[in-house]
């Protein structure tokens, strides 16, 4: 008999979308205090200088200022994701490493008079030779951005398994293909924001949009020489992170300082460009690949050499250079595999973590198997569905897959898309493709890699749930309280929710590679299972029932069977208090994984847990005309275990399938004058998709339970928003019968493929 | 910096009569954010592009980022605070509400005012209508088809209420 939920898998509307709804969220730009104070940031106009000197007394003069911060105002300490890559200081001293970075911050009553102070701030700059493209920063001569890090090396990920001579000498056919494509952006709806307020109590309170508030807090008391229980990161609505908001910035760093200087709270708001420049951004990516195969078209060995353009700080590096591998390690079969990914040093801002992970890299894995199996005859689908993960079986570099239902996310895709009446018979200039990827859910993070939760209860039946988790905007909120609720047989307003708040919360790795609901989901769920426990002990007594035969729902504890042989939750609350108990539960889990995993040092043993799958079919027209790409549709399918909530979940994969695919392969990228600036940091010129911009998405569940995530759930939206760039690479090229290696698929672009087939033919008939 | 001269600014915004002092230069964006504490209305990119901070002046769809509190002074103006009286929900907020149309919430209250601003006109969009209407909103976690679904919904109940 299949396990039946009142509340897991039904399309529950989201607990935070009312305050939402009403303009009643609070973000972190939306709060005010008594007598806060404003910063502005002064900004290095160039890529690479030299500071020499910097005189702020003309600032520090004006009226209403109240703090002027500089590197010299700071402990030094520099920031890094790890020990070994501790490269940023949050305000630096010796030199600035990018075209806007941060170089000084001032406080004053009012916004207007922190940017006049900011205009007043003198500084004697001496410009040093910049590198501004992985090829020049890796040239012999090229100036060095951090002097311990010769040809602007910055990572060296190498991963080599399996016998890879004896792979390619077995190929019935290799090729070799070079992808490339430039930055991309987050462009989140809300600009970074942050917060601090010192108290009564020497705590200094502190908001800002982030993914992760213990990682932010830690650091933070690192950065300030405090302890870290007096480093308090409270909760704020979010306006969305997609990757964005995972790391330590200035910004938050320099508002601590200023409210510190000052005892007053300071806030911070960046412009759309600031938010650009200063937070974060994608890795412009170089990647080349050579794979072998047999004459079935199953991959018997491939080699990629990868080198992502990384921007001035380490940031993420280890982890952003190795994921693009890894999410393809996982989601192909590869009897012999090797990866070199370099992450290289550019004057530029820094490169994160972002959804997609390398356009690049996941377009050209899978476009380069469309063109192995046209060369084979094969149907690009059989090629997939041939060299596809299946569960049981272990990546190249040591990760049990523990369920894994790729093959059928890709039959229900096609189906679904109509594959096979479409492909290679739609008309001229229209075409199908398929992309498919895989994410982990959540990676080894020692010991911050677990989170706890606690549930207690109001003598009224009520429960209050505590949770480190964070929601950026992706529904993490309701996630916890709907897992809690099943549980507890409660309805999801019966309890308050208290997360991400570092003073109250217990400790949560964050909400970032995915792994939210596998992780705090699961903590959540025991704790609500502990405090159920407790329920039944009181009430078996009292019913004279024994544990294992009580169920919790419709807010009572009774006899599974008989409803009306039971009591309500608000009784046995009382029950126990009358006992001098309280309920309380309590539940921690940390995903089982290999923890002398490291990304660079040993990068082999179990990554994750568990691991979701996705598969998205794209159908296009190309203008032959103008080079435009249209969308006409997307099928997205994901295994991302049991769905939890399928109103969320499509959420989820139509944002992502957007913004990697219909966006991000279309017209997102970034561009660069001579000198390193920008050209386009704003909506104005970086161009996000609009509604009119978006075709029809279906939606197709493949259903899979998870052996271990909670209720058998998995991570769910990144390998749609990955699949899908895949997809359109794809159908692109069918389209036009000819493989486009250069993206986004801008028209001039698609263009000179167009060219470069029509001379290719040319010549045959020659 | 000399402080500039404050003038008066009079307007009723969400059915309150307002009368407070601005500086000339005061976008109407500060003024209802910073001024009058209506925090709803949000700042997405301050020149007009992102939709985030449409309110209506007058019942017209007006970026207030882009519009001198002094060029509405006198009007009538909604933000997202004012579509429903007290703890009650709009037709268009309980639809975006139950079709999962909100996700992270930051372009919410301006692609509500657009949706409020295209219901009232009762003019039975269709789809397309629809993503017009919203075509000058940024979105970056939906991929708008839940709020397109939304507006939609909300617009035939509209009209079935009205049959």
């Amino acid at each position: 008999m299949p396990e039946s939920f009142r509340l897991i898998g039904k399309r529950l509307p989201r607990i935070d979308s009312e305050a939402k709804a009403r303009g009643r969220a609070v973000f972190a730009a939306d709060l005010r205090f008594p007598r806060m104070l404003h910063a502005k940031v002064l900004r290095s106009p160039y890529a690479h200088a030299r500071i020499k000197r910097i005189d702020t007394s003309a600032a520090r003069r004006l009226p209403g200022v109240k703090a002027v911060i500089t590197g010299a105002d700071t402990a030094g300490v520099k920031w890094g994701v790890f020990r070994y890559t501790r490269d940023q200081q949050l305000l630096p001293t010796d030199k600035v490493r990018y075209l806007g970075e941060e170089v000084a911050a001032v406080a004053a009553e009012t916004p207007e008079i922190a940017q006049e102070a900011i205009s007043l701030i003198k500084v004697d700059y001496e410009p040093l030779p910049a590198v501004l493209d992985i090829w020049s920063a890796m040239a012999p001569d090229a100036p060095l951005l951090h002097e311990d890090h010769p040809g602007n090396v910055n990572v060296h990920v190498a991963i080599e398994v399996g016998d890879l001579e004896q792979g390619f000498r077995d190929s019935y056919l290799v090729r070799e293909d070079t992808f490339t494509a430039p930055e991309d952006s987050y462009f989140m709806t809300e600009p970074y924001a942050a917060v601090a307020r010192p108290g009564m109590d020497g705590s200094l309170e502190v908001w800002m949009p982030n993914a992760a508030p213990h990682q932010k807090a830690k650091a933070l008391a690192n950065a300030l020489q405090m302890p870290l229980h007096k480093v308090i990161v409270r909760k704020c609505y979010i306006g969305g992170a997609f990757g964005g908001r995972s790391d330590v910035f200035p910004a938050e760093f320099m508002v601590c300082l200023l409210a510190l200087r000052t005892d007053r709270p300071v806030r911070l708001v960046y412009t759309r460009e600031e938010n650009s420049l200063a937070t974060r951004k994608g890795h412009g990516m170089y990647v080349t690949i050579k794979t072998g195969v047999d004459r079935q078209g199953h991959v018997l060995a491939r080699d990629i050499t990868c080198y992502l353009d990384g921007g001035a700080y380490s940031s993420t590096g280890p982890i952003a250079t190795s994921v693009p591998f890894l999410c393809h390690e996982q989601c192909y079969r590869l009897p012999a595999v090797r990866f070199n990914g370099y992450r290289i040093y550019t004057n530029k801002p820094i490169g994160g973590m972002y959804r997609v992970h390398g356009r690049a890299f996941a377009s050209g894995i899978d476009l380069q198997l469309d063109l192995l199996a046209q060369e084979l005859g094969l149907d690009p689908l059989e090629m997939r569905l041939r060299n596809a993960r299946r569960p049981g079986e272990t990546t190249p570099t040591g990760s049990y897959v523990q369920s894994c239902g790729l093959r059928e996310c890709i039959r229900a895709a096609a189906d679904k898309a109509g594959w096979k009446d479409k492909y290679g018979k739609l008309p001229p200039w229209r075409g199908i493709g398929l992309g498919t990827n895989s994410v982990q859910t959540g990676f080894p993070l020692g010991i911050r890699g677990g989170s706890a939760a606690t549930i207690k209860f109001n003598e009224d039946g009520g429960a209050t749930l505590i949770s480190g988790v964070v929601d950026n905007g992706q529904g993490n909120d309701n996630m916890l309280v709907q897992i809690a609720a099943e549980v507890l047989g409660l309805e999801p307003g019966d309890i308050q929710l208290v997360s991400a708040d570092t003073e109250a919360t217990s400790n949560d790795p964050g909400a970032y590679s995915m792994q939210s609901t596998f992780t705090g989901g699961q903590a959540v769920k025991l704790a609500a299972e502990d405090a159920r426990r407790q329920l039944f002990e009181v009430a078996a007594e009292e019913l004279e029932a024994h544990l294992d035969d009580l169920v919790a729902a419709e807010r009572k504890i009774f006899v599974a069977g008989a409803p009306d042989h039971g009591l309500p939750i608000h009784k046995v609350i009382r029950l126990a208090l009358l006992k001098g108990k309280a309920v309380v539960g309590r539940g921690s889990f940390a995903p089982k994984v290999d923890h002398r995993r490291e990304w660079m040092k040993n990068p082999q043993g179990q990554l994750s847990e568990t691991f979701s799958f996705g598969a998205t079919i794209a159908e296009v027209e190309v203008d032959p005309q103008t080079g435009r790409v249209r969308v006409l549709n997307l099928v997205l399918s994901q295994d991302c275990g049991r769905v939890l909530n399928p109103l969320v979940v499509e959420g989820q994969w139509e944002g992502g399938a957007t913004m990697g695919g219909t966006g991000g392969m279309i017209t997102e990228e970034h561009l660069w004058s001579a000198d390193g600036r920008c050209l386009n940091p704003t909506f104005l010129d970086y161009r996000v998709p609009l509604a009119v911009d978006v075709p029809p998405m279906q939606c197709v569940f493949v259903d899979t339970v998870d052996p271990t995530g909670p209720f058998g759930a998995k991570e769910a939206g990144m390998s749609v928003a990955m699949s899908a760039a895949q997809a359109i690479a794809a159908a692109v090229a069918d389209a036009i019968g000819w493989p486009v290696f250069e993206y986004p698929l801008t028209p001039d672009r698609v263009l000179k493929a167009i060219r470069e087939k029509q001379e290719h033919e040319r010549k045959a008939s020659a | 910096m000399p402080e500039q001269e404050r003038m008066v600014f009079r307007a009723e915004i969400n059915g309150d009569e307002v009368e407070i002092l601005v500086r000339p230069n005061q976008t109407l964006l500060e003024v209802l954010r910073d001024e009058l504490d209506l925090t709803g209305t949000k700042e997405g990119c301050g020149e007009g592009v992102c939709g985030a901070c449409t309110v209506l002046v007058d019942g017209r769809p007006r970026r207030a980022c882009l519009t001198l509190a002094l060029e509405a002074d006198g009007s009538r103006v909604l933000t997202v605070e004012g579509l429903a009286p007290g703890r009650e929900l709009s037709p268009e907020q309980r639809a975006f509400i139950e079709h999962g149309a909100i996700q992270c919430g930051f372009c919410t209250p301006g692609m509500l005012i657009a949706a409020h601003d295209l219901l009232r006109r009762g003019t039975h969009p269709d789809e397309a209508a629809v993503r017009r209407q919203i075509a000058g909103h940024v979105c970056r976690c939906t991929g708008y088809a839940k709020i397109v679904e939304a507006i939609a919904a909300a617009a035939r109940d509209q009209e079935a209420d009205h049959a």
